[in-house]
C-alpha cells in the first residue's frame, strides 16, 4: 500500500529532477528522460499490475507537468513498460549493452509514437526533429540507462542487502498471463 | 468468471492503457487539462520544484562564483603581470631621465672647462679595504693614457691608473694611494690632498697658524702636472688644531658621492687654442 501512496510523490520528484538536471546540462533544448528508464527498469524488476501502475503514474504525472496533451505518455509509458516486461522474459536484462540498447529503442519507439500522434492528430511535421532533437534524446537515454541501472542495483543491495531478482525472470520460461 | 479470475491482470493492464487512451482522446477532443488530477498534480509539484530550483540555484550561484573568482585570480594575475611590465618600462623611462639629467650635468661641467673630455660608463668598481678603484668601458682605443684625470659632477674623482683597450682603471681620490696637490680656495693656502678611504680626503701639510674653515672649498692645485688647476675636489669638513705638530689635520668630504658614479669625464687634453 505504502508502494502505490508513494507512487504520486515519488514520480512527482523524479519528473521535476529530470527537467531540472535537463535545464542545467542542456538549458531545456533536451531531457534526459530518467522516467524512461524507470520505466523500462519498472518493466525488468517489477510484476505487471505493480509496474503498470508505475508507468501509468509517472506517464500521468509526465503529461501534467511536462507534456500538452493529457494521456500521451501515460498511453506510451505503459505501451513501454508492456514491451520491456515482455522482453525481460526473453532477454538477458542483467548485460549493461543490452539495458542500453533497449532503453535507447524505447526511447526512440516513444518518440516514434510522439511523431505519429502529433502528424496523425495535428498534421505537425516534426520528422525534422529527429535527428537534432529525438536521435540525441534516444542516445542519451540509451547511456544513462546503465548508470541508473546500476545506481539502481546499488539501492536494491543497500535496502535489502541484496539484488531483487524474480524467479521467473530466467528467460526460459513461456510468458504467463498471470504474473 | 473463471476467465476473470485467470486474466485479471491482463484485464487490469488493458484497463490502465483504455483509461490512458480515452484520457488521450478527451484531452485532444475537447482540449482540456487533466482537470482536477492534474491540478493536484501541478500544485503538488511547485513546491518540489521550488526547493529544488533554490537548490540548484544556489549551487549555481557558488559555482558561477567560484568561476567568477577564478577568473578574477587570473585577471589579477594578469594586471600584476601588466603592472609590473609597466613598472618596468617606468623604471627605464626613469633611468633615461636620470641618464639625461646626469649627462646634462657632465655637459656642463664640460663646457665649464676647456678641455677634451672622453666620456665613459663606469662597468665596475673595487671598493676594497685598500683600494678604491672603478672600472670605466673606454681604454687606449679611445684615446686614454695612465694618469689622466677622471671627472664626475661637479668635480675631480681622481685618475687612471690602468688602461686597456678598451676597459681603464680609475684611482678614486678616496684611495689611500691618491696623492693630489691642492689648494684652499678661500686663502690659497696650498696642501696635499689625501685619500682616507671611508672617511673621504685628508689635507695635509697645512700650518697651523693657517685660516681654515669648515667648508672651505678644495681645488687642484695644478701642481705636479697631473690635475689642471682649479678642478674642484671637496670641502673642508673637519678641522682640528693639534698641541703637537706643526700642521692641521683637516678632513675633506669629496664633491662627488662614489657610490653613485655611472658616467664618468676622462679629462683627455687641453683644448687646443684654450688658455
Amino acid at each position: 500500500m505504502l508502494y502505490y501512496l508513494s507512487l504520486p510523490f515519488l514520480s512527482i520528484l523524479l519528473v521535476v529532477v529530470q527537467t531540472t538536471i535537463a535545464d542545467i546540462i542542456f538549458s531545456g533544448r533536451l531531457v534526459i528522460e530518467i522516467s524512461l528508464i524507470a520505466v523500462v527498469y519498472a518493466g525488468f524488476r517489477l510484476d505487471l499490475i505493480r509496474g503498470s501502475i508505475f508507468a501509468f503514474i509517472l506517464g500521468f504525472v509526465f503529461d501534467c507537468i511536462a507534456g500538452s496533451v493529457i494521456g500521451l505518455f501515460t498511453f506510451i509509458y505503459v505501451v513501454i513498460f508492456l514491451c520491456s516486461f515482455f522482453a525481460s522474459f526473453r532477454m538477458a536484462t542483467e548485460k549493461m549493452y543490452f539495458i542500453a540498447l533497449f532503453s535507447f529503442i524505447c526511447a526512440f519507439l516513444e518518440e516514434i509514437l510522439v511523431i505519429l500522434f502529433y502528424n496523425l492528430t495535428f498534421k505537425f511535421d516534426i520528422l525534422v526533429n529527429i535527428p537534432f532533437i529525438f536521435l540525441p534524446q534516444a542516445l542519451m537515454v540509451g547511456l544513462t540507462a546503465p548508470v541508473f541501472f546500476y545506481l539502481m542495483h546499488r539501492l536494491e543491495v543497500f535496502l535489502h542487502g541484496k539484488p531483487l531478482k524474480l524467479a521467473e525472470r530466467t528467460g526460459n520460461v513461456r510468458i504467463s498471463a498471470e504474473v | 468468471m473463471f476467465f476473470l479470475r485467470n486474466y485479471k491482470t491482463v484485464i487490469f493492464v488493458a484497463v490502465l492503457l483504455i483509461i490512458a487512451l480515452v484520457m488521450l482522446s478527451y484531452s485532444v477532443k475537447y482540449d482540456t487539462g487533466g482537470g482536477f488530477f492534474r491540478k493536484i498534480v501541478l500544485e503538488a509539484t511547485a513546491p518540489v520544484q521550488k526547493v529544488l530550483s533554490i537548490s540548484v540555484k544556489s549551487v549555481s550561484d557558488a559555482w558561477l562564483r567560484y568561476i567568477f573568482l577564478v577568473g578574477l585570480e587570473e585577471e589579477n594575475k594578469n594586471l600584476n603581470k601588466k603592472i609590473n611590465e609597466i613598472k618596468a618600462e617606468l623604471v627605464l623611462y626613469q633611468e633615461g631621465y636620470l641618464e639625461a639629467q646626469r649627462l646634462s650635468k657632465l655637459l656642463a661641467l664640460r663646457d665649464d672647462y676647456n678641455y677634451r673630455f672622453i666620456s665613459a660608463r663606469v662597468i665596475g668598481s673595487e671598493q676594497a679595504a685598500l683600494s678604491k678603484t672603478i672600472l670605466i668601458n673606454k681604454g687606449t682605443a679611445h684615446g686614454l693614457k695612465i694618469g689622466m684625470p677622471v671627472m664626475a659632477t661637479p668635480g675631480l674623482i681622481g685618475r687612471l691608473i690602468d688602461v686597456s683597450w678598451h676597459v681603464s682603471k680609475v684611482l678614486l681620490l678616496i684611495d689611500e694611494n691618491n696623492n693630489i696637490g691642492a689648494i684652499l680656495q678661500r686663502t690659497r693656502t696650498q696642501g696635499i690632498v689625501s685619500g682616507a678611504g671611508s672617511r673621504g680626503c685628508i689635507l695635509k701639510y697645512i700650518y697651523k697658524n693657517q685660516d681654515v674653515k669648515e667648508g672651505d672649498s678644495v681645488i687642484s692645485s695644478g701642481m705636479g702636472g697631473i690635475f689642471p688647476k682649479g678642478l674642484l675636489i671637496g670641502k673642508v669638513s673637519y678641522v682640528l688644531k693639534q698641541d703637537a705638530g706643526l700642521f692641521l689635520k683637516i678632513n675633506v668630504a669629496p664633491f662627488v658621492d662614489f657610490t653613485k658614479l655611472e658616467e664618468v669625464l676622462v679629462l683627455a687634453s687641453e683644448e687646443p687654442g684654450s688658455k
